[in-house]
């Protein structure tokens, strides 16, 4: 219960934090909501800590040309109630609006949760679907990369040693599209056995975009382009994305353990695609 | 096993159990096993669970939903209980309780008990014991309890007893000194027939009054005493009961299954609880709720799971699925009242009737949900898996 000793460092800006980090021996820590108790259980036991959550400037949701950009230490409070969200990536405030419970979501931070990268967690569902972009920086220079370059393994990421996350990038909807996240929570910690974020657009009365993001099910998050190519075309019936949603985990490793058999989670996911598909559906216009 | 056998009889199983009861003339009831029921009427819980739930209707809704191929259970429990523990030689720790009782000079009460609350809410029902009887107001009651500097020895708060036997050996101090009180008015006021009641003596006579402030504080002053007795207004009584309380109740849980998931939504949860006479129904409906949603982890969520090291991998709360509050539904708490004739006050307790009525009801409210796919028996805990796999495999799993 009580973390090994650390050195602890709080630096007042971003290239301070930086510089910190900069031979890659430092972990960084933001909303402390996946960190901090991984140090108490002694999984994690880093000799330094950089927390960055005192640093200005990296906490907004605004929009950039024709994209909405989300600083790292957003809370997921922040992302839930986003008036802006709301009205242009309605999938990521319904998403954050789902992750752990109100003391998690007060203190946890976009850019700590994708970082930390648990198979099990929310946003990334959301993230493949919106096929969103994470922007890193370091003392030598920013870069962004694509949410299915991003996520590598569990709890591995695309950000190397002595990078941080800065922002999260996600597309300003087109009007007309309508996306679901739909969530099977694990009873005791809240994480998803089976997370499915969904993302429709119709044209002409057949589905002319369809995407899928999966979380809970697999070692890490991914996206399930079979069902989307599936369903993309067809008209978007309830048999259609019946069909769509059987193969979401065609191909994948998918988990068992204590809380849900791979036999079950496998079930739930094909159930949990279908119901999210379908709400997804429902708000095309 | 009663479902079970309703099931073989093809009888209702509310029907069974109201076939089944002791009677209510047959309290005190010996049972083979040498214990003593105290008093009961095991079918008015049952009965006024049944009206509460609208038995009927939900029976009605059930065979509609039955036929568009939803899972829809009605499951019930009717318990009875052992509790406010009890005689001493039954009870290892010793079965007793103490109280002492002081009325300040000012006329403001003082308790201390050894029956330590930790969350049952004793401060309020002892205070409002000790305001009721000597006629004061709660706000003049002060508990003591917990600090061993101060409290003398007791037992504690389990088994439903802190107020069946530390509330009883409070009641008894307190007419220690109601009656104490009265030796004092009397001399006060300078008659032999007075009544201490409401906070005050009144000479029958000529209806002059003197307050329990007064009294109190003449009694600390000592100017003169009445014959036989001492100065001050403090008593303390050990009580050891005569025998152990029996509550008792009926819980009826309407719940639906989901066939595609396994998941288990409780669409009512009707609890009917008898624990003799009750002197804070907020405090007792309390105890109701919290017992219920225990009961509901055990039912639905808690279990210990070991891997095949023997390793403990549900040992921390990330893993071992206790109840919390938005998984809770809406508890229809109600009771019938049966006094208890081992104490004065007729309470009998009720700190774990929730839990005992509450899994065996959830459990028969699932199993009756997928009798139609042919169940008939679920271990604990109800895990949307395990209901999931029951389902697919036609109950046979």
């Amino acid at each position: 219960m009580i973390p090994q000793n650390f050195e602890y460092s709080a630096p007042a800006n971003l290239q301070e934090a930086l510089g910190l980090i900069a031979d890659g021996s430092c972990k960084v820590l933001a909303g402390g909501m996946s960190l901090i108790p991984l140090m108490k259980l002694r999984l994690a036991a880093p000799e330094h800590v950089v927390d960055i959550s005192r640093i200005p400037g990296m906490s907004y949701i605004r929009k950039e040309e024709g994209a909405i950009h989300i600083g790292a230490l957003t809370t997921h409070y922040e992302v839930e109630t986003s008036p802006l969200l709301a009205a242009e990536c309605p999938l990521l405030a319904e998403t954050a609006a789902c992750i752990g419970d109100v003391q998690v979501r007060n203190m946890g931070t976009i850019g700590g949760s994708i970082a930390h990268a648990d198979p099990a967690a929310d946003y990334p569902a959301a993230l493949f679907a919106l096929e969103a972009k994470v922007r890193l920086a370091s003392a030598t220079g920013d870069r962004t990369v694509p949410m299915d370059e991003f996520l590598v393994d569990t709890m591995t990421t695309a950000v190397e040693p002595g990078e941080l996350v800065l922002e999260v990038i996600v597309p300003a909807e087109a009007s007309g599209t309508g996306s679901a996240y739909k969530k099977l929570a694990q009873p005791a910690s809240g994480f998803a056995l089976v997370g499915i974020a969904a993302r429709l657009m119709k044209a002409g009365g057949k589905v002319s975009m369809a995407r899928l993001g999966v979380t809970g099910v697999a070692s890490m998050a991914y996206r399930a382009a079979n069902v989307e190519k599936l369903l993309e075309g067809t008209a978007g019936t309830a048999e259609d994305i019946r069909k769509a949603a059987a193969v979401v985990t065609e191909g994948v490793d998918v988990n068992g353990d204590l809380h849900a058999s791979a036999e079950y989670r496998a079930h739930m996911a094909r159930i949990y695609a279908a119901q999210a598909l379908t709400s997804a559906m429902a708000r095309t216009s | 096993m009663m479902d079970l056998l309703a099931a073989e009889l093809k009888m209702d199983p509310a029907e069974l159990r109201l076939k089944n009861f002791v009677g209510e003339g047959e309290f005190p009831y010996q049972t083979a096993t040498g214990l003593s029921y105290d008093s009961g009427n095991y079918a008015a819980p049952l009965k006024k669970a049944l009206e509460l739930v609208d038995y009927a209707a939900v029976r009605a809704e059930q065979t509609k939903a039955r036929k568009a191929g939803r899972l829809l259970g009605i499951g019930m429990s009717t318990y009875g209980e052992i509790c406010a523990f009890g005689p001493s030689p039954a009870t290892p720790a010793g079965g007793w309780e103490s109280a002492t009782v002081k009325i300040e000079p000012s006329g403001k009460v003082t308790v201390m008990t050894g029956a330590s609350p930790h969350g049952q809410g004793e401060e309020t029902t002892f205070a409002q014991l000790a305001a009721d009887e000597l006629g004061v107001g709660l706000d003049d009651v002060i508990v003591l309890h917990g600090d061993t500097a101060i409290v003398q020895y007791g037992i504690g708060t389990f088994g439903s007893r802190g107020t069946a036997i530390g509330g009883t050996a409070l009641y008894f101090a307190l007419q220690d000194l109601k009656a104490k009180a009265k030796k004092f008015g009397a001399l006060l006021l300078e008659s032999d027939d007075v009544t201490f009641a409401g906070g005050v003596c009144t000479d029958n006579k000529t209806g002059k009054t003197v307050t329990l402030a007064q009294i109190a504080g003449a009694s600390y002053r000592a100017m003169k005493l009445p014959p036989q007795t001492e100065p001050g207004m403090v008593s303390t009584h050990f009580w050891e009961p005569p025998n152990f309380t029996f509550p008792f109740g009926a819980h009826i849980v309407v719940t639906e299954v989901d066939r595609d998931t396994g998941q288990v939504a409780i669409k009512r949860y009707v609890a009917v609880d008898d624990c003799g006479n009750i002197i804070n129904p907020m405090l007792v409906d309390g105890q109701v709720h919290g017992g219920v949603v225990q009961g509901l982890g055990q039912a639905l969520w808690e279990q210990a799971v070991y891997d095949e090291n023997g390793q403990l991998i549900t040992g921390e709360l990330m893993d071992y699925a206790v109840p919390k509050a938005g998984m809770i539904p809406w508890i229809e708490s109600s009771h019938t009242v049966t006094p208890s004739p081992v104490n004065p006050m007729g309470v009998k307790g009720v700190g774990e009737a929730g839990t005992i009525g509450c899994s065996p009801a959830v459990v028969n409210s699932v199993v009756d949900a997928l009798s139609p796919v042919g169940v008939r028996h679920i271990d604990m805990p109800l895990t949307p898996e395990k209901l999931w796999r029951l389902i697919e495999a036609g109950g046979q799993a």
